[in-house]
């Protein structure tokens, strides 16, 4: 492709400078997010059958005897290392045009890491938990190691990412020696501080997919505005998100945590004020919603737990820290996929009634989770179905999705 | 109109700005709630305690009463200090030998400690509305006319050399060439008085009546009440707070705009 037709493509699709010359590379391998898009949907589905299994007692796995904790680190880390993996794979080469985008054989090899996680974590009773510690750090070191550009950037433009990933990094190895004896601190304490950890990695990334995909978006549709997402303002955000995780791990019945979770809640939702433009109206456009959900549902989240912790009345906060999982974080993985999933094979960001779907049908999801204290004599059916229902969105993507990430990019472009 | 339709226009994207500053106030809501856990209630309530205390006061009708008083006596005594600081400052403003000689005679009044005048005050008008009115209004009163002084002294005489050879009519002159100008630097010298009124009425309150928010504060304190107390200094926060952020803030950035 020569210089002056890479020039018209808009600019998220001229990211990189080169493309290894690997010969016979198959489209699904052709990219970082290809076998990943391919992969995580449909192992979020089986995964959450599987859960259902487990939990009304059809599927006998007794998870070292402690199935919730197994349950919250999978949903955690489990899809974590594939979302960031995608998330690197396909945003560090664009980020860093010198960089050669991760393909071919080295890629399987790392899809073959993070489903031999899995594999092991399923079967944790019989390979044992050293296994699964292993093959899962290594797979995190692997992402650590492949980010590692961003920590020596020079500038320090992007190192933010590479040094929470250490940080979430730590936090796991300290919940394997946790399970595995070797630490006193209880696992499920760890995870909630894992999930602090997260949330702060999720605020960084959606800063730069948010302002990415957004400006795309204006350019698309020629609206003339800018739209910046302020670093200070996510800062804040990652600041309150920080002290209420530190407090509620040393202290948490504490009224302060309470106030903590208020001021996470504010903050968070001011990220949502950077999308009011200078002269243009953007909060009509569906993706700018959806982005937006993002921040609400994380808000939510932090807002209800605060106020459980100032009530006395109510005891609900593990319920209304899905806001955050099921909610905030399941609607980040979304986004990502579906952004990629557009942008990276070539088209544009487009908004259909499949995307809408994705979208509300985990927001009902996370509010039927979230708000079961509230509902405790529907409990047990809200269980089965907010799970049921944040699961269709994966299915729609797999509809949707599927033969973009099977056939070579729409605009000839390698990749 | 166009003015007061543009910021109404605005109003709800600039509330929407402000959950950074909320989430601020949280932070510092917090730390509160760390302090009352450190030295214990009596010595510092707990802020949901607190806010508990000021729901039940907020029903109370007597409690509205002071509450009316003190509005009273600080809107009178900020009101006079806004006419005459602002006519007469801006009137010096023009003329250079006043705005000299004026300038010492400001430095005396904002020097001097509030606390001085009220006692001053005390000896001149005894206990009552006048002297608390009497200290906002020297109190706010300097801070106001620097503001307009400031404003008429600072302006362009480029501007004012090109508004005449184009032959502009007074009133265009006044409201699109000097107007604008002025009231920049005016408009925050308000609001900076108004927020020195704010504190001095509680102060004086305090000190020299028997009915207000001061002096219920001064009730509060001798009884040991620290829930109350607190609560009324949430009162006197939370008003200055809504009045400079929700009512004021919008109109000042709307009045600077043109600066950038």
């Amino acid at each position: 492709m020569n210089d002056n037709s890479r020039e018209e493509s808009n600019h998220a699709n001229n990211h990189y400078l080169y493309y290894p010359d690997e010969k016979d590379v198959p489209t699904y391998l052709a990219y970082g997010f290809r076998p990943i898009f391919l992969l995580l949907p449909p192992y979020i589905v089986i995964s959450m059958i599987l859960w259902a299994l487990v939990w009304s007692g059809y599927l006998n796995i007794p998870f070292m005897d402690n199935t919730l904790t197994w349950h919250v680190y999978e949903m955690l880390f489990g899809i974590l290392t594939a979302g960031v993996l995608a998330f690197l794979t396909t945003g560090l080469p664009e980020l860093f045009p010198g960089m050669v985008p991760f393909i071919g054989k080295r890629l399987k090899y790392i899809m073959i890491l993070w489903i031999a996680g899995r594999v092991s974590f399923w079967f944790i009773d019989i390979t044992g938990v050293y296994l699964t510690a292993i093959l899962n750090l290594s797979m995190l070191l692997w992402l650590i190691w492949f980010a590692k550009d961003v920590v020596l950037d020079k500038l320090q433009r992007h190192s933010s990412l590479g040094y929470i990933l250490v940080v979430i990094f730590g936090i796991e190895t300290w919940f394997f020696a946790s399970v595995s004896g070797h630490a006193i601190t209880p696992s499920l304490d760890i995870l909630k501080v894992a999930l602090g950890a997260i949330v702060v990695l999720i605020l960084l990334a959606m800063r730069r997919v948010n302002m990415e995909s957004v400006n795309e978006l204006m350019e698309d549709k020629d609206i003339d505005d800018i739209y910046i997402a302020r670093p200070p303002v996510t800062n804040l955000a990652i600041f309150t998100v920080i002290l209420f995780t530190i407090v509620e791990f040393l202290y948490p019945d504490s009224s302060t945590l309470g106030w903590l979770g208020f001021a996470a809640g504010a903050a968070i939702l001011g990220i949502t004020s950077d999308y009011k433009l200078k002269d243009e109206f953007i909060l009509n456009q569906p993706f700018v919603l959806y982005y937006a959900s993002i921040f609400v549902m994380l808000s939510i989240g932090y807002t209800l737990m605060g106020w459980d912790l100032l009530n006395e009345d109510i005891y609900g906060i593990n319920h209304f820290r899905h806001f955050i999982t099921t909610g905030g974080i399941g609607l980040a993985y979304m986004m990502v996929i579906i952004t990629i999933g557009w942008i990276h094979t070539g088209r544009n960001l487009t908004s259909s009634i499949y995307t809408h779907l994705m979208i509300i049908l985990i927001i009902i999801a996370a509010f039927m989770r979230g708000l079961i204290p509230f509902f405790e004599e529907y409990s047990s059916e809200l269980y089965l179905w907010s799970a049921i229902v944040w699961t269709i969105p994966f299915l729609l993507y797999m509809k949707v999705f599927y033969k973009f990430l099977l056939t070579p990019r729409a605009d000839g472009i390698q990749g | 109109m166009k003015f007061i339709i543009k910021i109404l226009k605005d109003f709800p994207a600039y509330l929407w700005s402000g959950w950074g500053a909320i989430a601020s106030i949280f932070l510092f809501i917090a730390f509160w709630d760390i302090g009352n856990q450190v030295y214990g209630a009596l010595v510092l309530p707990s802020p949901l305690e607190t806010f508990k205390t000021l729901t039940t006061m907020l029903q109370d009708e007597s409690v509205w009463k002071e509450i009316n008083i003190t509005l009273y006596r600080a809107s009178v005594g900020f009101g006079l200090s806004l006419i005459f600081g602002s006519l007469l400052g801006l009137l010096a403003g023009f003329f250079v030998t006043a705005s000299i000689m004026s300038r010492p005679i400001v430095t005396i009044l904002v020097g001097m400690p509030p606390i001085a005048w009220i006692v001053l005050a005390m000896i001149w008008f005894g206990m009552g509305d006048e002297t608390v009115i009497f200290t906002v209004i020297v109190a706010s009163f300097p801070i106001i006319f620097v503001g307009a002084l400031q404003g008429t002294r600072t302006l362009d005489d480029d501007l004012k050399e090109m508004a005449d050879s184009f032959k502009l009519p007074w009133h265009m002159k006044f409201f699109d060439v000097y107007f604008p100008h002025i009231f920049s630097y005016v408009f925050p010298a308000w609001v900076s008085g108004l927020g020195m009124a704010w504190k001095i009425v509680i102060m004086a309150e305090l000190l020299a009546t028997s009915d207000g928010m001061g002096a219920s504060l001064a009730v509060s304190r001798s009884q040991l009440d620290t829930p109350t107390t607190l609560a009324l200094v949430v009162i006197m926060i939370g008003s200055l707070m809504f009045i400079e952020y929700i009512i004021l803030e919008p109109i000042k950035r709307e009045v600077e705009l043109w600066r950038d």
